[in-house]
């Protein structure tokens, strides 16, 4: 591609107190993208995104927002982010209306306009003017979003955005999300241990696993790997017919349930040609879960580190 | 609106203030640290002393004398500033025709140490060969350092007091008499300015004190002690200055009559 | 800068820790100098009682009387030529109090002003300013809105920067308030005035003795002036150390108690230690720097305004520096 990347790593790893918390992370995001972090609790996720805005510094590897070196030229670098990191921490003495005007006297781009735009994109303008020591965790959730969105940044960094959200409130924050990507151009990097989250929202996806990237893709693609499940009357049978018909390794689950992962024919195909040879189908379960199984099949067996 | 109206109010406040306080620091450094713009005149010391060398011309046509001690031989208290200094050889002036030559040697807050210590320096080593009488008062600010404490504590440390001064005491006689046998000593005694407030035990202790300290002046033969408060008990409205402690103008006058009566026999004779 | 300087100060402000700094000066002052007023009423009467005469009512014959007494002091032959200058001082505060009709018994508001802040320098002040320091970096890392301050387009060494000057800010207000509060509360006490009495002041400590032969006098407002420039001085000291404990330890509550304890063991030292040299380079035992003013000071060997403040400088700059350097280094985790 000839677009300058949004952010790129470039073989990050990070010792603390001679342990090695992030291994080997390479990445590289685009202008008007939504990327998923994928990963355990514990798998270096908030590590990474430290590393990214600069608040611990890299063991190796560089990190560079919009061709700028973090290291070297942090100033310009970091006119390009806004984030969240973990929690959405904020002056608890002073009202989200204060806290927001704390941020906005540190740049002097942003006027007082971008404020109240920003109060009114995350829905906070009614509480606005209370002291933060009374907001809810959503509340904060979103005043960490409004602060994020501020510069109006080319990268937008969310740590576990959806973290005390509401099912309404998420449902907001996903058309917040993706306005900003698709109508403002910007570039969302969204970490979350919640795979719904990510499966939702993303269009590429990056699972790591005790601090290293183990799989990065389009969503779509890895879900095309992913496993079906049948339940029908004959396993027996469906499974000989898949292995005939598409040379596809399926494997009984329970009695009356097959297992398989899909390459290259359409489910649609497969299930016609199941009926045509006599089976009787009665249910078919598909994408719902099966990011979570990659998931679950990839960091299988993991400890916590 | 009220943040910022506090803020550019705190802005100004410190910004004055950081210039103020600047300017302040660097005085007090400049006070203490280089040395002061008034230089105190040493000359009146010359002066003086010149004055007292002056006395001891041996003139036969007058009598010397020398006031040692505290507050009181300085004349303390004294609203018209005169003291046993002028009093006294106005006094005796009356016994006799020769004129009276005065040293003055008294400092304020002496106690019988530092009496000691000013003889033994050799400063008066003049004025004291050639006096003819000597007054001394001294004491009253040793005895006084124990009123403050509480009776137990009174007592022992008037003993450690009462021993430290009479040995000095002592010392300070050898050293007069050593470089003037012949003049007469007069002691003042001590009164109470305190009659008001002093405990029982106290007036005994001060007896005590008062009284070994006359069986050590008339130890000596040439030397007398005067007492001074059977002269100021029931006169203290009268004969106390507004300290509470110094004998005033009419105290002085009233002492120095006394010493002039206890000596009249000898001064006649010179 | 001025932005950020301006966001560190409003939220001292909003804090409250402001407001509780000037709340204890409050209490504090008032009580002082309610403690004042009765003492000078107690000793009043134990004078009346003891000397039998009013000497605080008839005090412009005590004072003449002393005055003319001083005078003969200082005609003495036998007068120590050192003596003679604090005399002449003594003389001149006595002779103004006579002309000015004060009582020199009685207390002034610029008096206690001053005296307050003589005897708060050493403990009081330094531990209402690590009030205000100890949180001013520790109070972000332990709420974690250090992060947020720490990933805008500015360099690290630009908000530490911030954050320090707003810390002198800050204790410039204090020092003013402190003035001011003291001026204001003893004034209801002992009334508003005293700004122009003379004040000995310019003893110098020359080889392990207070020499007063240089004394002299200055009015009342301007030794306040300079005893309030030295604790300003103090307060920046103080400040930076404990802004070094801040940065360096991340809970707020810690970094109070290492500040307080080293403060509370530096009275101890000066006390024990006193001869021992190696203590006199210590920043606790160099806060009375108003001593040398005032010659209150007990003098010690090698000690004198000079060399406090030299020590006081030396020990704020490696704090600051040790400040910026960790700060712009370290990882940031919580």
């Amino acid at each position: 591609m000839q677009q300058t990347p949004v952010l790129q790593l470039k073989n990050i790893k990070k010792t603390i107190k001679g342990k090695e918390i992030i291994k080997h992370i390479d990445l590289t995001l685009y202008p008007s993208q939504i990327f998923g972090f994928l990963g355990p609790n514990g798998a270096g996720k908030t590590t990474t995104i430290r590393m990214i805005v600069g608040l611990i510094r890299p063991t190796e590897g560089s990190v560079t927002i919009c061709g700028h070196s973090v290291s070297r030229d942090f100033v310009k670098a970091m006119s390009n982010v806004g984030c969240i990191i973990e929690s959405p921490d904020m002056y608890k003495y002073l009202t989200g209306m204060e806290n927001l005007l704390q941020y906005a006297a540190m740049n002097k781009t942003i006027g007082r306009q971008r404020v109240h735009d920003v109060v009114e994109m995350v829905g906070l303008q009614h509480r606005i003017n209370d002291k933060i020591s009374t907001y809810s965790l959503g509340m904060r959730q979103r005043l960490g979003i409004a602060q994020a969105l501020l510069s109006r940044p080319k990268l937008l960094i969310l740590d576990e955005p959806t973290n005390g959200l509401d099912p309404a409130g998420i449902t907001e924050f996903r058309n917040l999300i993706r306005r900003l990507a698709y109508e403002e151009g910007m570039t969302v990097f969204v970490s979350s241990h919640l795979l719904l989250e990510i499966e939702e929202i993303c269009d590429t996806v990056s699972i790591i696993k005790q601090g290293t990237v183990i799989k990065t893709g389009a969503v779509q693609e890895l879900l095309h790997e992913d496993k079906i499940e049948w339940q029908l009357n004959d396993p027996q049978k469906a499974i000989a017919l898949l292995d005939e018909h598409w040379n596809i390794k399926a494997v009984q689950l329970k009695k009356n349930t097959v297992s398989a992962r899909l390459g290259e024919p359409s489910l649609a195909e497969i299930n016609e040609l199941l009926i045509k040879e006599g089976l009787e189908l009665t249910y078919c379960s598909s994408k719902q879960n099966t990011l979570e199984d990659l998931f679950l099949g990839l960091t299988e067996g993991d400890q916590i580190v | 609106m009220l943040k910022k109206t506090i803020w550019y109010s705190v802005f100004t406040v410190a910004i004055a203030g950081i210039v103020v306080l600047a300017g302040g620091f660097y005085q007090a450094l400049k006070v203490t640290t280089e040395s002061s713009p008034y230089q105190p005149a040493k000359v009146i010391m010359a002066q003086t002393s010149g004055s007292s060398t002056e006395a001891e011309l041996k003139n036969t046509n007058s009598l010397q004398l020398l006031i040692l001690g505290d507050s009181i031989a300085k004349g303390t208290g004294d609203e018209k500033g005169k003291g046993f200094s002028t009093d006294l050889p106005q006094a005796i002036k009356t016994d006799t025709p020769k004129d009276i030559l005065v040293t003055d040697a008294g400092i304020n807050g002496l106690e019988s140490q530092g009496l000691l210590a000013q003889l033994q320096n050799g400063s008066l080593n003049k004025p004291l060969a050639g006096a003819n009488f000597i007054l001394i008062s001294i004491g009253g600010n040793d005895l006084r350092t124990i009123l403050s404490l509480n009776p137990q504590a009174q007592e022992d440390e008037f003993k450690i007091k009462q021993d430290s001064y009479l040995s000095n005491l002592k010392q300070v006689l050898t050293i007069l008499r050593s470089s003037n046998p012949n003049a007469y000593i007069v002691f003042l005694g001590l009164y109470n300015p305190y009659e008001k407030t002093t405990t029982e035990e106290e007036v005994s202790l001060w007896q005590e004190w008062n009284y070994n300290t006359e069986q050590l002046i008339e130890s000596n033969p040439k030397a007398i002690c005067i007492p001074s408060d059977d002269l100021m008990k029931f006169n203290l409205g009268k004969y106390l200055a507004p300290d509470g402690l110094h004998p005033n103008s009419a105290g002085y006058l009233a002492l120095s009559d006394r010493i002039r009566k206890s000596l009249g026999g000898v001064i006649a004779g010179m | 800068m001025y932005s950020l300087i301006e966001n560190e100060v409003t939220k001292m402000i909003a804090k409250k820790r402001l407001m509780f700094v000037l709340a204890i000066l409050v209490i504090l002052i008032s009580v002082f100098a309610y403690g004042q007023n009765r003492t000078l009423a107690r000793t009043k009467a134990q004078l009346t009682q003891r000397m039998g005469i009013t000497a605080t009512t008839d005090w412009h014959k005590l004072a003449e009387q002393q005055l003319i007494d001083m005078k003969g002091r200082l005609d003495s032959p036998y007068m120590d030529a050192k003596s003679q200058s604090s005399l002449t001082v003594k003389m001149q505060q006595l002779q103004y109090d006579l002309d000015n009709n004060i009582n020199p018994l009685d207390q002034s508001a610029a008096k206690f002003t001053a005296t307050f802040m003589e005897q708060s320098i050493f403990l009081f002040l330094p531990l209402l300013i690590v009030i205000l320091a100890a949180d001013m970096v520790s109070g972000e890392s332990s709420s974690g809105t250090i992060k947020l301050l720490l990933v805008r387009n500015i360099p690290r060494w630009k908000i530490l920067l911030s954050k320090y000057l707003a810390l002198i800010i800050l204790e410039v207000v204090v020092i003013f308030c402190a003035f001011l509060l003291s001026a204001l509360i003893s004034g209801f006490f002992f009334g508003f005035g005293g700004w122009m009495a003379p004040v000995a002041t310019g003893f110098r400590v020359l080889a392990g003795k207070l020499d007063a032969s240089g004394v002299f006098n200055v009015p009342e407002w301007q030794f306040s002036l300079m005893v309030y420039s030295l604790a300003f001085f103090v307060a920046v000291v103080v400040g930076s150390i404990s802004f070094m404990i801040s940065v360096l330890v991340k809970s707020t509550a810690a970094s109070i108690g290492i500040i307080l304890a080293t403060l509370i063991a530096g009275n101890f030292i000066s006390f024990f230690l006193s001869d021992w040299t190696l203590t006199h380079y210590l920043f606790m035992v160099n806060l009375r720097l108003t001593d040398y003013l005032s010659g209150a000071v007990q003098p010690v060997d090698g000690m004198n305004m000079l060399f406090s403040v030299t020590v006081l400088i030396v020990w704020a700059l490696v704090s600051t520096i040790v400040s910026f350097v960790y700060f712009t280094k370290k990882d940031i985790l919580v």
